[in-house]
């Protein structure tokens, strides 16, 4: 069965067309997509391309001549047995996202297992999402694998990002893979013109393309940048600021496992994760306030709850280095400074918060943490449901009520777990002089 | 709510002009349900 968004006579026509013999009802109000979950695309539909893979099956050398009805709205295909249970989903992404005939007379055969069926959240299911969150979010650290995403998510509000970015711009740091990849994919998705900020340039062209190619989006572009290289930093500012910018992401991250040294003479992980983006705010600063609505985001980590700030030794010249523990504090120190960004920018346009994204299968952690990939990799999350938080922060109106605070799967958490690595304000303070110093230095 | 649930009591009318309840078709059996971006 065919379900359209246009006319009845556009309907009868298509079925005559394509020679189909099945029935085709047409929905112009868009009831039914909208309960079957189905998107609206935000970026330009561009080529006419055919509906469905299985028509072009039913028929070659079809033709696509204009478009009518809703052209924003988005496909998908549904399997249903009598029994009311869901065998298939695909809901598209884009223009052209269809899915494989093959894996659709799959969930038609017999023996075929349901899947999940979660398509939105009831009030029940808000319900169970909450209690079970108070069960399991106690044990922190179990709430950050992809159960406790899936269950965090039942909480989530439907239409959050139901919103229209055209007419933002994004930077978003780190952004060729993982995380910054797929937070920048969903800002082209919804709109938004997106600046990947990369340090490699062959891995960042190949990301903007696939960005553009994913979403249609053409307005995607890439600013070649080292975030641990002030100088770089400097100069990427000099150009991004002739373009009035709404949104920074601080993505950015490495996780080395010995002391490497900057070009400045830092260590590579206080460089890219603190000095380097405090210069970028900064200098991007003016820009972001001349936005009606700017928001700066700082991907932090779970992996900051261990520590304290430390500024002792943040360029690890007195001790035997600890990549792990150096990623830990920096992340650390990363959910001050969005604190600290927030005190000093309160009162304008720009709100500033930290969050972090659970665990998730990204390539960072697969080069970086191989054996913690190995032993946890079932339960990680996807590099999407990683990104989650981040896209909710930057893109929706929920996003710019707060300033100052810390999130996790859309909600706002404790930056605290035990009272023992809080910081002083005397710290907080001598962070931020230590930023201003080593920033301004090179 | 399920999605089945969601869907089935949606009323459209199909090319003929004639209103359908969507959980009608699939009382008996199976159905691949293609929501197209639009026709042609």
């Amino acid at each position: 069965m065919i379900v359209g968004n246009g006319a009845e006579n556009f309907a009868s026509a298509f079925r005559e067309d394509f020679d189909l013999d099945c029935p085709i009802l047409v929905d112009p109000d868009l009831r039914a997509y909208r309960a079957a979950g189905l998107r609206r695309g935000r970026v330009e539909l561009l080529s006419p391309r055919l509906p469905l893979n299985a028509l072009r099956a039913l028929r070659a050398g079809s033709r696509q001549t204009g478009v009518q009805g809703d052209p924003w709205q988005l496909g998908g295909v549904f399997v249903i047995r009598p029994d009311g249970e869901l065998m298939y989903r695909h809901v598209s992404r884009e223009a052209g996202d269809h899915p494989p005939v093959d894996e659709i007379l799959e969930a038609l055969e017999e023996g075929a297992e349901p899947i999940s069926d979660m398509s939105g959240s009831s009030a029940g299911q808000v319900w169970l999402g909450r209690a079970l969150s108070r069960v399991v979010d106690p044990f922190i650290v179990s709430s950050f694998d992809r159960t406790g995403f899936r269950i965090h998510r039942l909480t989530f509000g439907a239409d959050d990002l139901d919103v229209d970015l055209s007419g933002r711009r994004c930077l978003v740091t780190g952004a060729n893979s993982g995380i910054g990849y797929e937070t920048a994919l969903a800002m082209a998705d919804l709109g938004a013109e997106v600046v990947l900020l990369c340090r490699n340039a062959e891995r960042g062209t190949e990301a903007v393309d696939r960005v553009r190619q994913q979403t249609g989006n053409s307005r995607v572009s890439l600013e070649i940048v080292d975030m641990s290289d002030m100088e770089s930093i400097r100069a990427a500012a000099a150009r991004l600021n002739s373009t009035p910018i709404d949104i920074l992401v601080h993505n950015a991250g490495v996780l080395p496992d010995e002391r490497v040294e900057s070009r400045d003479g830092l260590e590579l992980t206080l460089a890219t994760h603190v000095i380097g983006p405090f210069l970028l705010t900064r200098l991007l600063c003016e820009s972001l306030e001349k936005s009606s609505d700017g928001r700066v985001i700082w991907v932090s980590s779970g992996g900051m709850y261990s520590r304290r700030l430390n500024l002792e030794d943040p360029n690890w010249k007195g001790r035997d280095f600890d990549g792990v523990l150096a990623y830990a504090e920096t992340k650390r120190a990363q959910v001050i400074l969005a604190e600290l960004w927030a005190e000093e920018l309160r009162g304008g346009p720009v709100v500033v918060n930290a969050m972090h994204p659970g665990w998730a299968d990204t390539p960072a952690v697969q080069d970086s943490l191989p054996r913690f990939h190995k032993v946890t990799r079932h339960i990680l999350r996807t590099p999407a449901e990683g990104a989650d938080t981040v896209v909710w922060l930057a893109a929706s109106e929920q996003g710019r009520r707060s300033t100052g605070r810390f999130f996790f799967d859309r909600r706002e958490r404790k930056t605290h777990l035990i009272p023992i690595t809080r910081e002083s304000q005397e710290d907080r303070r001598a962070l931020w002089a230590l930023c201003e110093d080593l920033s301004s230095k090179s | 709510m399920t999605t089945a649930n969601k869907l089935s009591r949606i009323e459209l009318s199909d090319w003929t002009g004639q209103q359908e309840r969507l959980g009608s078709f699939w009382r008996e059996r199976p159905i691949v349900l293609v929501f197209i971006r639009h026709f042609g």
